[in-house]
């Protein structure tokens, strides 16, 4: 492990490199795209975010409290549209996996650089399009637009954000295409597959899922556009055809996709965990063919959306099946995250607290897809809040968490700043508590029948108070995700340069500048360590130094502790 | 650099800067491009799979209403797309051997291949139109075109074939505008074509998916068997 | 894969692998060929092959020349025969993923084996109702079969 010193003002990075807009807009450098695509994501998570708030304020009172039923019915569909197609899909593999895939595997660039752009400005040109429609009077029918509604009767912009939706699914196709064949092709001298950090076995794998899967569900809106605007019958069952089949081709999509979601995030937890407990992740064959059997696996599974749609019982017993197969590589990983916590050097500082928040919320979530999964209780959940509760587990509580713990984690890198450490950690605990209180009281709403998408639910005002609890929690939550913009950006303005390697971390990332520059590698790395290459014993030591020198350092009380510790750590270099 | 995108004029020949070997280039745009045709085939594989549906469950009304399609059409369009797709690999192969003029008249013949289909295409369209056989409010408005095909299975099938061979004749416009750039970069002596003959190669992958389709499209829509 | 990330081996090298002309043109006059043929078996109602019924080998004849066909362009015209082993690799993939997408039509496929109870005496035809949707002609329209005028789906 090379230190690197702290970069002068005057160093060149992929940032001050090249100056004025056109060089941004017309980058064909990895890093600028990833942050590129960091603004505009952020931007449409907070769109999203304010159509969450709206639906949990409504939801405070049985019969509503501002909104009409249609404006409640575009709230949440827009809700969801915003959140799965322009934030979830795409903010790790197009932010994390953008910057850092090409700089783990020691390689000065994507494969295609042009591409990467095009993917930008297509993710750009399809969230306009779904904005414009939802400007334009929204979408109702939900993020899923199931036939016939979508197609024959609803009055609203399905077309306008159905296009917007198809272009964005291209976005993400270029992104999985860059990814695959930079993995394969670009990797460093001595970069073998079982060298690879675990963040890059997740993001080929999402990249082959995006590959496989993202065509489905455009050539199914693409239908449904079509069944509007040229009056091709596809899914109209007064001709005879199938609205189900519609239902068939979406989630055939649709289920991959949310390993599309969580896959990534997989990774980002892996690097976390092994980085802040200063350990070799425990099991790493384990999880890296785990990653594969995910995404292979999650291509049968897409029924289990779907068995009280008229879809054949025995069809729903595999599924259900299946379902619970699936469910089996994602706690080896669980697992094996938890036994690279054992006597390991953990670490707590904020990305840390985000990554073991990750796994508690990730596995709630995840067990209770196993209620969904098994056909029988389905029947009574599916459609309730339960249902909600459960993705919102694994798509915050996981995916959205893992995403706050890399931004923490490499925000350092990739802006060269230190942020304001304490303020993170308070931040980690602030969305955690506002997490739990936000969805848990769904779980137990939805198991007492409450329906989802519901507006009004005067006739069982007992939901109120789990409603109000829900809606609490959100504001916690809101600040959650709100305080991370201030001190994120303060930390651009103000904060601390960082080193190369602020936490002691291992991977090639780190033993460039932070930030690199714009070709990352001065030279092409010839990688001779294994990955997570950390020593037992030399952690213990060093462990045990950084604690005398804190503790050295505790009474003065002249300097703020965030600022210590970033500092012992910066001086301290491993 | 990395930071502004521009064109392959680079001083050491058709090798980007990300590449460390041409080998290691050709083989990424190779896998890229079979990548992108991956999604092409789950894109159309989508509509086939809906065509199976539809046609298990309403077999005698589909028959019937194929017959309105004319198969002497279809196997001509058919041999067209045969011969663009020799014309094309034909191509590829004298870009290899750096040929420039075969490139150039092998890839006009494959545009001219091209335009010859839509053309057909424009005939049998314009037909169904004239026979009310879009699928509308005026669908079956010329009943005896139906053959005694059930008006609604008909419509159905009327929409998944104006959808697929839409999309496909689409796929057609794309790849004319496509060739026609790559033939404007042999004429110009581009060196990007030149120096390289993966443009030209993976132009011509994309247009032999064309052709693909095209293949499983003809004896789908236009020669079912009778069903008794 | 942990070979070598650098493939300096020249598997994937286009350059020197061209097919002849000749290949290329007898690959023409083949799919010409099956061309012709599988317009002629359209024509024919094969015979059946024990419980598989004629109708159903004509298309499995159909779909047979049209792949065999395709194997045909993507081998030789679209140089899979050259490509590398990823590239082989990735359209296989795209095949047998579409292929598991048929699985939807396993759906359909059970869905008569479903009993509804209650709809048993809701229609004139006996045996009882499926899950099955009901379809009934449309108005005034001719139907192609006596079962869709007794308001089942034909089979």
């Amino acid at each position: 492990m090379i230190s690197q010193p702290a970069p002068a003002a005057s160093e060149t990075n992929y940032i001050n490199e090249f100056g004025g807009l056109k060089s941004w807009l017309l980058t064909g450098d990895h890093k600028r795209i990833a942050i590129l695509y960091l603004i505009s994501v952020t931007f449409f998570f907070f769109l999203g975010s304010v159509a969450a708030a709206m639906i949990r304020w409504e939801l405070t009172a049985p019969a509503g409290v501002v909104l009409e039923s249609d404006t409640y019915n575009k709230v949440f569909s827009s809700h969801g549209v915003i959140m799965v197609f322009t934030f979830l899909v795409v903010a790790i593999p197009s932010v994390f996996g953008n910057f850092f895939l090409p700089i783990m595997i020691g390689a000065r660039d994507m494969a295609f650089p042009r591409l990467n752009l095009l993917s930008w400005y297509l993710y750009m040109a399809g969230g306009i399009l779904i904005l414009a429609g939802m400007i334009n009077g929204g979408v109702d029918g939900g993020w899923t637009f199931y036939t016939p509604y979508s197609s024959m009767y609803s009055n609203s912009n399905v077309t306008l954000v159905l296009t917007g939706v198809f272009i964005i699914g291209f976005s993400s196709i270029t992104t999985g295409i860059n990814f695959i064949v930079t993995t394969h092709k670009m990797r460093a001298p001595g970069m073998t597959w079982f060298r690879l950090p675990l963040f890059v076995w997740a993001h080929y794998a999402t990249a082959v899922v995006i590959i496989l899967g993202t065509p489905v569900v455009a050539i199914t809106l693409l239908l449904v556009v079509f069944e509007r605007a040229f009056k091709l019958p596809i899914f109209n069952p007064e001709l005879g055809g199938d609205p189900v089949l519609f239902q068939h081709l979406f989630w055939f999509y649709s289920h991959p996709a949310v390993y599309i979601m969580i896959l990534p995030a997989f990774g980002i937890i892996s690097e976390l965990i092994a980085n802040f407990a200063r350990k070799r992740v425990f099991g790493y064959h384990f999880i890296a063919f785990s990653t594969l059997a995910i995404a292979g696996l999650g291509f049968l599974v897409w029924g289990h959306h779907m068995f009280i749609s008229s879809q054949s019982m025995y069809q729903g017993i595999v599924f259900s099946l299946i379902s619970f197969l699936v469910a089996v590589p994602s706690a080896i990983k669980v697992f094996n995250w938890t036994a690279t916590l054992y006597k390991a050097n953990i670490r707590l500082q904020s990305p840390m607290l985000y990554a073991l928040g990750f796994i508690g919320l990730f596995t709630v979530g995840g067990l209770t897809g196993l209620f969904l999964g098994s056909m029988g209780t389905d029947v009574h959940l599916t459609a309730t809040y339960f249902v909600v509760a459960h993705f919102h587990y694994v798509m915050v509580g996981g995916t959205m968490t893992a995403f706050l713990g890399g931004l923490h984690y490499w925000w350092p890198k990739m802006t060269g700043r230190l942020y304001a450490e304490g303020l993170a950690k308070a931040n980690a605990i602030i969305v955690f508590l506002g997490f739990n209180l936000t969805f848990f009281p769904q779980f137990i709403v939805g198991w007492l029948g409450m329906p989802r998408r519901y507006h009004y639910y005067y006739l069982a005002p007992e939901y109120q108070v789990y409603n109000i609890m829900s809606t609490l929690g959100s504001g916690f939550l809101g600040i959650g995700f709100l305080l991370p913009a201030f001190y994120l950006s303060k930390s651009l303005m103000n904060g601390r340069k960082a080193s190369a390697n602020p936490w002691g971390a291992h991977g090639l990332e780190w033993e460039i500048p932070s930030p690199p520059p714009s070709t990352n590698f001065l030279q092409i790395p010839i990688v001779l360590d294994e990955v997570y290459d950390f020593d037992p014993v030399t952690e213990y030591e060093q462990d045990r130094a950084q604690q005398a020198i804190e503790h050295a350092h505790e009474h003065p009380g002249m300097m703020d502790s965030h600022d210590e510790t970033a500092s012992k750590l910066e001086e301290g270099g491993h | 650099m990395a930071a502004i995108a521009h064109d392959t004029h680079e001083d050491h020949g058709a090798l980007h800067h990300q590449f460390e070997n041409i080998e290691q280039q050709n083989d990424s745009y190779i896998v890229g491009m079979w990548t992108f045709l991956v999604t092409e085939v789950m894109f159309f594989g989508a509509l086939f799979l809906i065509y199976t549906l539809y046609r298990s469950m309403y077999q005698m009304d589909w028959y019937l209403a194929h017959e309105e399609l004319d198969v002497k059409l279809g196997a001509f369009n058919t041999i067209v797309l045969l011969i663009s797709s020799f014309t094309v690999a034909v191509a590829v192969r004298s870009a290899q051997r750096k040929e420039r003029g075969l490139v150039l008249a092998n890839i006009g013949i494959t545009i001219a291949c091209a335009f010859i289909f839509l053309i057909v295409k424009a005939f049998e369209y314009s037909a169904k139109f004239e026979h009310h056989l879009y699928p509308g409010p005026t669908f079956g408005a010329v009943p005896e075109h139906l053959n005694g095909a059930n008006a609604n299975y008909a419509q159905l099938f009327y929409g998944l074939y104006f959808g697929m061979t839409g999309l496909h004749a689409l796929h057609i416009i794309v790849g004319i505008i496509v060739l026609s750039a790559l033939f404007n970069l042999w004429w110009r002596k581009c060196d990007s074509v030149m120096k390289d003959y993966i443009p030209t190669e993976l132009v011509g992958l994309y247009w032999h998916f064309v052709d693909l389709v095209w293949i499983f499209l003809f004896p789908l829509m236009y020669l079912m068997p009778k069903p008794h | 894969m942990v070979t070598t990330p650098l493939s300096a081996n020249s598997h994937g090298d286009h350059a020197s692998h061209e097919l002849p002309f000749g290949t290329l043109v007898g690959v023409l006059i083949l799919l010409m060929v099956l061309m012709g043929l599988t317009i002629g078996a359209s024509y024919i109602t094969l015979p059946s092959i024990g419980p598989i019924p004629g109708i159903v080998i004509n298309n499995l004849v159909a779909v047979g020349i049209a792949t065999v066909k395709a194997a045909l362009v993507i081998w030789f015209f679209m140089g899979v025969k050259f490509a590398s082993a990823l590239a082989r690799i990735w359209v296989i993939a795209g095949f047998l993923v579409l292929f598991l997408m048929f699985g939807i039509l396993g759906d359909y496929g059970t869905r008569k084996f479903e009993q509804v109870n209650g709809w048993e005496t809701n229609v004139p035809h006996n045996g009882g109702e499926t899950a099955l949707p009901r379809v009934w002609p449309p108005e005034g329209k001719p139907s192609s079969t006596p079962e869709v005028e007794q308001g089942f789906r034909p089979r």
